[in-house]
């Protein structure tokens, strides 16, 4: 039996907000691209959110919110075994992974919940400074039913 | 992202239909700014239609629920999906709200 080849798409999107919505139909239809896949429902959510979540980070702290800056989104669905892995490229401020501290979950944080939300709902997040540009990849594995 | 606001048994409810993020939350915050800083206010966030919620709308449910606190008022949500409510549990944020499963028993508990 043939694997298929990974499934990739690719997206450049002004750093705005208002695109960012389309993110999320794209990784639904992708992920929809696995039949079989176990609590689909809730692991496309929680995929979205945790895209959505850099992006926001992106345009808020990389670009500070100025609409201007682009970010380059590949998305690449591998089928054996299943996983998808999201990168995002920007040319923004580089993120100080130093001085990020996650939120006090005792203390009601009404603030800093991007950067946990991320790191808790995906399996494997890195962050690349590299001259130019900055480089985050999100990896998720995901799992069959009945397997 | 729709808002809708009605005022039932002396009970402020925003209804937020669609996606609650950084793309959308301005009216709403302000509405909740708005509500909350009067004294002894009562405010309900039905969260029924509510599809996404992002860590800017949560971090602004926060801000309210801090702002009513002081002012003597009290805050509660209610009718949250599945996926929403993942992340309110992950966050622990479901411990720090009043959270009720529908608008009905919601106000319910207003009026006691």
């Amino acid at each position: 039996m043939t694997v298929p080849q990974p499934e990739q798409v690719r997206l450049d999107l002004p750093a705005r907000y208002t695109y960012l919505h389309l993110l999320g139909d794209c990784i639904a239809d992708m992920l929809r691209l696995l039949e079989q896949m176990q609590d689909a429902e809730m692991v496309i959510y929680n995929i979205q959110l945790a895209v959505h979540e850099a992006c926001t980070n992106i345009v808020r702290h990389a670009y500070e919110n100025k609409g201007e800056g682009r970010i380059l989104i590949t998305l690449t669905l591998a089928f054996d075994p299943p996983q998808l892995t999201i990168e995002l490229q920007d040319t923004g401020k580089p993120f100080d992974a130093a001085s990020y501290e996650p939120p006090d979950l005792d203390d009601v944080p009404s603030g800093g919940l991007g950067i946990f939300l991320i790191r808790n709902l995906m399996d494997d997040v890195t962050y690349t400074p590299v001259p130019g540009h900055n480089h985050w990849s999100l990896t998720k594995s995901l799992l069959m039913k009945g397997i | 992202m729709e808002m809708k606001t009605r005022l039932v048994d002396k009970v402020n409810i925003v209804d937020i239909i669609g996606r609650f993020d950084a793309n959308t939350v301005a009216p709403v915050a302000a509405w909740l700014e708005q509500m909350t800083t009067k004294p002894g206010c009562r405010v309900l966030v039905n969260l029924s239609e509510t599809t996404f919620a992002d860590s800017t709308g949560l971090a602004t449910l926060v801000q309210a629920m801090k702002r009513a606190q002081q002012h003597q008022g009290e805050i509660y949500l209610c009718g949250m999906r599945r996926s929403v409510y993942m992340t309110f549990e992950l966050t622990r944020l479901d411990k720090a709200f009043t959270i009720f499963a529908d608008e009905e028993h919601a106000l319910k508990a207003f009026a006691k």
